[in-house]
């Protein structure tokens, strides 16, 4: 076993390689296809992919549950249409936003204007992560919970900056699948590169015993801010690509049902580890997409009066969201560390200890 | 007649194998000290007991029943009441309530308010700080509510995790006096402690633990005619001053 | 006198609904105190009152009968997410409580969305949710002085039931001290299901008057009582009795008065407000205004 080192260090690099390498494959797949509806999913699937993979960063490291992210994705989609539409465009999107504000001027290339979003988000997430870091456990998600609300009522009266309530028009489609899935191949390889630095090794250790780790002389709380910045540069990233190919919302569509959505793709696929993000969020997504065509056909089954439609007594509206949640409960009462335990995927295999464990692990404690 | 009887019993804490083949054995009426160092597996032993913590294998049997495995909230209805560590009073809780508590499982509720008499003339402190909340008393005064809390329950072993823990050398002698008392009143007692000069002065026989095995059990007087215990437990450190018999207030 | 009448006016419907929210509170307080969860699918009881008000009130019966039907069923489902969803993650960490409550909260809305409607439906209400009375030459609405002395009814019954009783004792006991309260003798499962009854109790109690106030009931009704719950257990403290009822009734006054005096547009930011009030509350004040008086020993 003397050449271990180097081999196990292959097995372990070899873990962002499959899972982007799962991503180009069926990016490659969904265009080789060539169905519209198909690769709409799939593009938004990546952007999915993207933001459990910035939530898991957070989560994952430091085993803070956050209910927060969408704010951040919010003020990401938004400000990369600051950012990234001329001053005509602005008239039409952002209607109430006074001429005279330096943002107005503002228009810059696509690329460009999404890194500005993740970079201005990222401040805003580092501005308050500075008081949210000093909370635990129930409180932090409470916090981080509370200023979702705050950031989507605020965004549903700040008219200028937002349009308020009313559906912004008028944004240019031009998130394309390869740019979604660069950039999620990116994310991905920013969350382990971060899993593996001295920061996401520091932070894993305060997640088992915070007080313990603090007592090694590690800096528990700015472990944590660090993480958490990086993460809301990353969900910024995903608001704004979601921007930019949806191009019609308002700010309801960055709250719970959405949160919901994240969290569930990272508590199924296992918060622990980068690979348990990345599988869960394409577990989720396909099957979710699955299960809502089912249910789009039999409600046409019952609206077209078949025999079988008949059989139905009502229509199925939110089928999906249940299985979703009775999948997500099953999940953590059977098998609390998601679908891979924490563990990241490799190759070769063996050697790959179970990430330090997860959120849920202390199970026959009492 | 045999009250409590621990037979080979096993007890793992992750990879820790905490107690070894752990054999022992409380008479009627004894007080039996179980001593050693910190880490010796005493408070396991005490825990597996109370059914906190599941033994590997080997069996607790309790008046001729095998009680092993089962829950706390059952052990406690067979009539083992435990004296925990750091007292663990309900803090929130009043005196009273505190005492109400431990007749939890006790139905008669002329029974309760008789018991809660008899222990508050035993420990008058308690009938005077009644109506105030426990985490509001001393801690010596908090040991003898854990006490009577438990007494509540009409238990009729009494099982004692290192009472005198973190109490002042003084309130140490009282408390001790205290437990040979509790002979007085027919009670049974299984004692675990770290202060074994103390424990070998009021106990009838004691079990010497170490690294989870029983090193050496018998009398006092035999345990302390053991050189070596005499030089590793009781050579050094201990304050408080031998007295062959607690006197009385 | 029309000052005294304002002034009294608001009174009342101040105590009103802050008795409200404090019974909220207290439903999301006592089941916390004990097991660390925070339960956001308690929301959700509120809904299903509502819609046992709705259903059964479609029969014949006296709306008496159909709202205490209607609690019931709330209590019954809260013991029921407690039994299948809570009791598996009992030992878990608070984040993953909190979100497996996140996911019982989703399955119960779709559940509703599925079977009944999303669009709001208008239960059968008696004729006092709408009537006004004079008393003393003041016009208050039947409603507020009913909810009034229902609330303050409900909480002196709740504090007898935890000072008299042996089980309330328990409960109290167990947010003190979980495994000392198994060892004392106290069923933990038996405990924790009581404060889950208790919750769904004050839940449905609630959805009557809440439901009452609004006419009607939809999928996401539970979603705002959930969040005054939040605000007003923060405040007051969540792991305090005392102060989820004081948080209530401070939530109550600033509430109404908000709306009473506060200028149109801002109160259209009213809940960001009060949601950064709960941001800042558990930075600088974590443990709430009323902070338990002694820190448990074992957590």
């Amino acid at each position: 076993m003397r050449n271990a080192p180097t081999r196990s260090l292959v097995s372990k690099w070899s873990t962002p390689v499959i899972l982007m390498g799962m991503c180009v494959l069926i990016a490659a797949f969904a265009i080789a296809r060539d169905d519209a509806v198909f690769l709409r999913v799939v593009t938004v699937m990546f952007i999915s992919v993207l933001l459990t993979v910035a939530l898991q960063t957070f989560m994952g490291n430091s085993g803070l549950g956050s209910f927060g992210q969408y704010a951040f994705v919010a003020i990401g989609a938004y400000a990369s249409l600051w950012f990234g539409l001329s001053d005509q465009q602005k008239r039409v999107t952002l209607p109430d936003m006074p001429i005279t504000w330096w943002i107005y001027k503002q228009h810059y290339p696509f690329e460009l204007a999404i890194a500005s979003a993740a970079i201005l988000t990222a401040i805003a997430g580092a501005a308050m992560g500075v008081a949210f870091v000093r909370l635990r456990a129930a409180s932090f998600t409470i916090a981080t919970f509370a200023f979702l609300i705050v950031v989507n009522r605020v965004a549903l009266q700040w008219e200028e900056v937002t349009r308020g309530s009313r559906v912004v028009i008028g944004v240019p489609r031009q998130t394309t699948i390869w740019i979604t899935v660069a950039w999620a191949c990116a994310a991905i390889l920013i969350a382990f590169v971060f899993k593996e630095s001295s920061i996401g090794l520091k932070l894993r250790a305060s997640r088992e015993d915070e007080d313990a780790a603090a007592s090694i002389g590690i800096n528990v709380k700015l472990m944590r801010w660090i993480a958490w910045t990086l993460s809301c540069g990353m969900s910024a990233v995903g608001g704004a690509l979601w921007a930019y190919f949806i191009v019609q919302f308002t700010p309801n569509n960055f709250y719970l049902h959405e949160t919901f959505l994240i969290v569930a793709m990272l508590v199924i696929g296992g918060a622990a580890s980068v690979s348990g993000a990345v599988v869960g969020a394409i577990a989720v997504a396909l099957s979710s997409e699955m299960l809502r065509q089912t249910e789009n056909w039999l409600n046409t089954q019952r609206n077209d009066g078949t025999s079988f439609g008949n059989l139905l007594p009502f229509q199925l509206i939110g089928f999906t969201e249940i299985v979703l949640a009775i999948v997500m409960i099953v999940v953590l009462v059977v098998r609390p560390s998601g679908l891979l335990s924490g563990r990241e995927l490799r190759w070769p295999r063996g050697n790959s200890q179970p990430g330090v464990t997860d959120l849920a692990e202390n199970i026959d404690e009492a | 007649m045999t009250l409590l009887y621990l037979s080979q019993l096993n007890v793992f804490h992750g990879a820790n194998h905490a107690v070894r083949d752990l054999d022992l054995q409380v008479e009627q009426g004894e007080i039996v000290g179980l001593i050693g160092a910190n880490g010796a597996g005493k408070s396991t032993t005490m825990m597996s007991i109370m059914g906190a913590v599941k033994p590997r294998s080997g069996a607790v049997v309790f008046d001729g029943q095998n009680i092993t495995g089962l829950p706390p909230e059952q052990i406690l209805q067979k009539g083992i009441a435990p004296v925990m560590e750091g007292r663990r009073i309900f803090p929130s809780l009043t005196v009273g309530e505190n005492l109400r508590m431990g007749a939890a499982t006790v139905s008669d509720k002329s029974l309760v308010a008789a018991d809660i008499e008899r222990w508050c003339d035993f420990f008058p402190i308690l009938r005077e700080r009644y109506d105030r909340p426990a985490g509001n008393l001393s801690g010596g005064q908090q040991q003898m509510l854990a006490v009577a809390r438990a007494l509540m329950s009409r238990p009729r072993l009494l099982l004692m995790d290192e009472p005198s823990l973190g109490l002042a050398p003084l309130l140490v002698t009282e408390i001790f006096k205290l437990i040979s008392e509790m002979r007085a009143l027919g009670m049974t007692v299984l004692l675990v402690e770290q202060n074994v000069r103390m424990t070998l002065n009021i106990a009838d026989r004691a079990y010497l633990l170490n690294l989870g095995r029983v090193e050496f059990s018998g009398t006092p007087d035999q345990i302390r005619s053991e050189a070596d215990i005499e030089r590793t437990y009781l050579g050094g450190g201990q304050v408080q001053k031998p007295s062959a018999t607690p006197t009385a207030s | 006198m029309g000052s005294i009448s304002d002034f009294v006016q608001y009174l009342v419907s101040s105590l009103s609904v802050g008795g409200l929210y404090a019974l909220m509170a207290l439903g999301l307080v006592i089941v916390y105190g004990i097991s660390q969860l925070v339960n956001f699918a308690y929301g959700e009881l509120i809904m299903v009152a509502g819609y046992g008000l709705l259903i059964f009130g479609r029969s014949w019966l006296p709306w008496v009968i159909v709202a205490i039907m209607s609690v019931i069923c709330a209590v019954i489902v809260a013991l029921g997410m407690d039994q299948i969803a809570f009791r598996p993650v009992r030992n878990a960490s608070p984040t993953t409580m909190l979100i497996t409550s996140f996911a019982v909260s989703t399955l119960l809305q779709s559940v509703a969305l599925l079977l009944i409607s999303p669009r709001p439906r208008a239960p059968r209400l008696p004729s006092i949710f709408v009537q006004s009375a004079e008393i003393a030459g003041i016009r208050v609405k039947v409603v507020d002085v009913v909810a009034l002395v229902v609330s303050i009814v409900a909480l002196t019954a709740l504090q007898l039931f935890l000072r008299k009783t042996i089980v309330g004792l328990s409960l109290r006991a167990a947010a003190d001290d979980f495994t000392m309260t198994r060892l004392v003798g106290v069923n933990a499962n038996k405990v924790i299901a009581t404060a889950f009854a208790i919750s769904g109790l004050l839940a449905g109690i609630v959805a009557l008057f809440w439901i009452g106030r609004i006419g009607q009931v939809l999928p996401t009704v539970g979603f705002q009582p959930v969040l005054i719950a939040f605000i007003a257990s923060v405040v007051g403290g969540l792991s305090s009795i005392k102060g989820a009822v004081l948080g209530g009734y401070i939530l109550g006054f600033l509430t109404i008065g908000l709306q009473t005096w506060l200028p149109q547009d801002v109160n259209a930011y009213r809940d960001a407000i009060m949601f950064a009030i709960v941001i800042v509350m558990l930075l600088v004040r974590p443990e709430g205004l009323i902070k338990p008086a002694f820190s448990r020993e074992t957590r």
